[in-house]
């Protein structure tokens, strides 16, 4: 009894210093944003701020555009993760429950595309994308990267350990196939669901190169695209960049912090069977 | 798993559910990245007419001194990080995935944050630790009267810095997947083994590890294939210095295609980049065929 | 479930106003509603006091609209060639001297729309030298200039009984030596002499006032390897040896500014850019700019931002009437006052609120710079061999070659381009 106690705490104390080992770079930059720019470059250097200040936040988000790239920024994530969702289920379910020509090279496919960096054909997307009138629009970056492979990926390692019983059944008692995918595979699919609305949205608001690609207005700009604004040619605007860091990080803590139950359950079932 | 036949209109399901995914995956994917990775072939700058030079860039490549430094420096980082990463999520996930630790789910979050930020914010704040004068770490050390630790300054530290921040980012991502992975093992082959007077090191090697096998194969795959596309991590910390310590593959492709203009060669560098990564994902493919085969 | 799919759906269909308007022009009424495209990159905040600075502009001519992208400036070249390529150019764009080489071929040359002989005498030489093209055409015009200097820890120098002002006018880098040495003695927390912003356009400072260049006079091909620049490479390498010059910059990734600005260094080869930063963070001692020591000469680098606009842009004409209008002596010179940039103009007469005599200093080390600084800067191909140049240099730094191996290695390099 005594030993499995002693073990316990050892175990807490050491994840605990991990967890703050971790974490210290994050609190740092959310510390250093509330200290104004002259403290940042002070030696000796200060951990909490000598002098806290809500400039920096007041500076940027005085800038009527910073509601506006952050509403954009949302209005994207959002309805990609919906689309991505939708169809990368689709693509996993045909993939994981159905025997047809093809099956194997789609998927090789898929994953080895995924080993292209995206710089190198930067400019081909471009001239596609403007050749479909997606230029300067929200949906070219919001449809073109939804067809994630990994999402692709999650879905069809999920939903090959979903029972084939099931499915005979739901046609035997006559359903169409859009009947067995939407009231029979995807409620029981709802913690893989799950995992992709929070990878999905984590991808789209983050997203850096499509929006470079394909925005080049600037009421249609993204946040990521703004902060990336603040590092300039001969300096770095760093009071606008670490507050507007700060208030960009939230919203993907709060997704995935609202989404964690069924996130686990998720990731569980769909990485087991290889 | 349904097989349906051909000729039936049935046989057309399986496409159906596959088209929007792929159609706009080839629309805006897969045609793009073949036009640019036809322009391997080409002598190409970017406002000036592609010339067919046949395999002449490829042959350049290989003398190319540059590329075979940042050739080397992909290898040496990326498998690095993987082992790295698989190792240290496997550990947190041990530690974590069995209610042994008091405020399980918080810590899991905790290590779970750091792939939520940008690669731009990781950056940002790493230099600010790392940094040689400015940086919180070798402050602190000179405090104490010690030198400072040359962290993005000496050649091997750079690599390992970049190595450690960058498991420093996805080690808690991989470690939810592990987590799942080693709750899916029936608790029942650990109480079996127990009353049979096995050690839990011996459980270990010969329980989790192989019904693990499956979950370990997805998490170095992926993280082969993040790792190798690594970009603009690298790039804010270290700019790919000291001089070359830590340029990789795919700073060089940004730098031949823009700085100095010469796309076609860009290309072929991406194409060998691909096959680098193909060839480790096959290999660890095999490697975990041949693993599940021995049960 | 389906409950939230048709929700989902509902919210596309909400979404796609926001969504779908893709920069639709209006139907043309009396004065032809125009919207310019502008690209810009900022290092502070001067894309706003660039609005501000045009809004009487606006107002004369209401049927101009800007709509103004902020792009990151570590990716300003590439999305500019992405555009021009993909047939998209802005009609306007803010240019560093860089970008602008790289892309002259794609600019628009102005003299289709404005009489460019009333133009060309109104700015200096130096920085009208970076908008010609190579058909001797006008594609740019200049709206701020830059140059490089050293900015001083005066305090630190005080410390060290040194009156870095009077020394500095006639010093050359063998005295500046002297002096930095001194100084680091007299100040405990001082550590270094001089870092050196990582940048070749920075390096090249030096390596003009050592006597050396990186063309041939005739800008047919690479001459790295000339006795001025081998000089100059060597006695860099000894300042890092020596410790004088911190190896965390050009062998790192540290910023030199931030170095400055913690009091740690006692000088800082920098330019006019870092007046309006330092002037707002540095509290505890007391800095300014001097003039650079002299090495066979004295120089600096010209710099500067343009404006310029590109070839099959959508609104030609309004972009050059707008260029022009920026660049003229009221709007560029309230421009370049709130920025603590240095004017380009030849008639400028900018009084800035404040740090009058450090932007003295700085235009003091325009003046003596000679003419072939700018032409080779703004050679197009040199464009190209500058990253690379700069590599080697760093590898000559940390010693894994010997000074000739690697100017030799920049000059074959610049073989590849210079055909």
């Amino acid at each position: 009894m005594n030993k499995q106690v002693k073990t316990e705490i050892g175990k807490t104390i050491l994840v605990a210093i991990l967890a703050i080992l971790t974490l210290f770079p994050i609190i740092w930059v959310v510390l250093s944003s509330f200290k104004p720019q002259s403290e940042l470059f002070q030696i000796p250097m200060s951990f909490f701020p000598r002098t806290w200040t809500l400039e920096n936040y007041s500076e940027s988000l005085g800038r009527g555009d910073f509601l506006l790239y952050f509403r954009n920024s949302l209005v994207v994530s959002v309805v990609s993760t919906a689309i991505t969702v939708l169809i990368n289920t689709m693509a996993g379910y045909a993939l994981a429950k159905f025997v047809f020509p093809g099956r194997n090279i789609t998927f090789t496919i898929m994953l080895a595309t995924l080993m292209i960096p995206l710089q190198v054909i930067m400019i081909p997307i471009f001239l596609q994308l403007k050749r479909f009138g997606l230029l300067n629009t929200l949906w070219g970056i919001i449809i073109p990267p939804a067809a994630t492979p990994t999402g692709v990926f999650l879905a069809r390692q999920y939903m090959t350990t979903l029972p084939d019983s099931l499915i005979e059944a739901a046609r035997m008692d006559g359903g169409g196939e859009d009947f067995i995918f939407i009231k029979v595979i995807l409620p029981m699919s709802k913690p893989i669901v799950a995992t992709i609305a929070i990878f999905s949205f984590m991808w789209r608001w983050n997203d850096y190169l499509w929006p470079l690609i394909v925005i080049s207005k600037s009421r249609k700009q993204t946040i990521q695209q703004a902060l990336a604004g603040f590092v300039g040619q001969l300096q770095i605007n760093w009071s606008n960049l670490l507050a507007m860091t700060t208030i960009t990080i939230l919203p993907v803590i709060i997704v995935f912090l609202a989404f964690q139950n069924f996130f686990m359950q998720g990731v569980t079932a769909g990485a087991v069977k290889g | 798993m349904t097989k349906f036949k051909k000729g039936t209109r049935q046989f057309w399901i399986p496409y159906l559910f596959l088209l929007p995914n792929v159609l706009i995956f080839a629309l805006f994917v897969i045609i793009p990245a073949i036009q640019g990775l036809a322009m391997s072939f080409t002598d190409h700058g970017i406002f000036t007419e592609p010339k067919f030079v046949g395999f002449a860039n490829f042959v350049e490549l290989f003398h190319d001194e540059v590329f075979w430094i940042t050739f080397k420096n992909t290898l040496v980082y990326s498998f690095l990080t993987v082992i790295m990463l698989v190792a240290v999520s496997l550990l947190l996930a041990l530690l974590l995935s069995k209610s042994t630790v008091k405020f399980e789910k918080g810590f899991r979050a905790a290590f779970y944050i750091p792939s939520l930020l940008s690669m731009i914010t990781v950056g940002i704040a790493w230099r600010f630790i790392l940094g040689d004068e400015m940086g919180i770490i070798n402050y602190f050390l000179r405090s104490l009267g010690g030198n400072g630790v040359p962290w993005l300054t000496d050649g091997t530290y750079a690599m390992l810095s970049v190595i450690m921040v960058t498991v420093w980012t996805y080690a808690g991502y991989y470690m939810l997947i592990f987590i799942s992975g080693l709750q899916a093992i029936p608790g029942e082959l650990y109480e079996a083994a127990k009353v049979d007077g096995a050690s839990p090191w011996y459980s270990f090697r010969k329980i989790t590890i192989p019904l693990l096998a499956p979950t370990t194969l997805v998490v170095s795959i992926l993280a082969t294939i993040n790792a190798f596309k690594a970009y603009e991590l690298i790039t804010t910390m270290t700019k790919g210095g000291p001089g070359y310590a830590t340029k990789f593959i795919v700073q060089q492709v940004y730098q031949v295609a823009f700085a100095e203009d010469r796309m076609g060669y860009a290309s072929a560098m991406s194409i060998i980049l691909m096959l680098m990564i193909g060839a480790f994902t096959v290999f660890q493919f095999a490697a975990n065929r041949r693993g599940s085969d021995n049960e | 479930m389906r409950k939230l799919i048709i929700s989902l759906l509902v919210l596309c269909l909400i979404a796609s106003p926001l969504l779908a308007q893709g920069g639709t022009e209006k139907a043309a009424s009396e004065a032809e509603p125009v919207t310019l495209t502008v690209l810009w990159f900022n290092d502070g905040n001067e894309s706003d006091i660039f609005m501000e600075t045009m809004q009487d502009y606006l107002a004369e001519h209401p049927n101009i609209k800007i709509d103004l992208q902020i792009v990151a400036f570590a990716d300003y070249q590439q999305k500019l060639k992405m555009l021009i390529s993909g047939g998209n150019p802005p009609d306007v764009a803010r240019m560093a001297t860089a970008d602008l080489t790289a892309l002259i071929n794609q600019a628009l040359p102005i003299e289709d729309y404005t009489d460019t002989s009333v133009l060309e005498p109104q700015f200096m030489e130096s920085m009208m030298a970076y908008a010609y093209n190579p058909e001797g055409k006008i594609v740019a015009l200049p709206t701020e200039a830059t140059a490089n200097g050293m900015l001083v820890n005066k305090t630190a120098f005080k410390n060290a009984g040194i009156d870095v002002d009077e020394l500095s006018k006639t010093w050359s880098w063998t005295d500046w030596e002297e002096a930095a040495k001194k100084v680091i003695a007299a100040n405990p927390n001082l550590k270094y002499g001089l870092p050196v912003d990582f940048t070749p356009h920075r390096f090249s400072t030096i390596m003009y006032q050592f006597g050396g260049h990186f063309l041939n006079s005739d800008q047919t091909a690479m001459e790295f390897n000339n006795p001025g620049t081998i000089k100059c490479l060597k006695w860099f390498k000894d300042m890092h040896d020596q410790n004088l010059i911190p190896k965390s910059v050009w062998m790192g990734s540290e910023n030199p500014a931030e170095l400055f600005q913690a009091g740690i260094v006692a000088c800082h080869i920098g330019g006019s850019w870092n007046v309006n930063t330092y002037k707002k963070n540095i509290t505890s001692f007391e800095w300014g700019a001097v003039q650079m020591p002299a090495g066979d000469m004295r120089s600096s680098v010209p710099g500067g931002k343009l404006i310029a606009s590109f070839k099959g842009c959508a609104h030609p004409q309004e972009a050059v009437d707008f260029m022009i209008a920026f660049a003229d002596k009221a709007h560029s010179g309230k421009y370049d006052k709130q920025t603590l940039n240095l004017s380009s103009r030849v008639d400028s007469d900018i009084q800035y609120d404040s740090n009058a005599s450090d932007f003295t200093v700085f235009t003091n080390e325009l003046k003596v710079t000679p003419a072939y600084t700018a032409n080779e800067w703004k050679n197009p191909n040199l464009s190209k061999v500058t990253g690379y140049a700069k590599e080697q240099i760093v590898q000559y730094l940390m010693g894994n070659i010997d000074v000739e191996t690697c100017v030799r290695n920049v000059d074959a390099k610049g073989a590849d381009f210079f055909k």
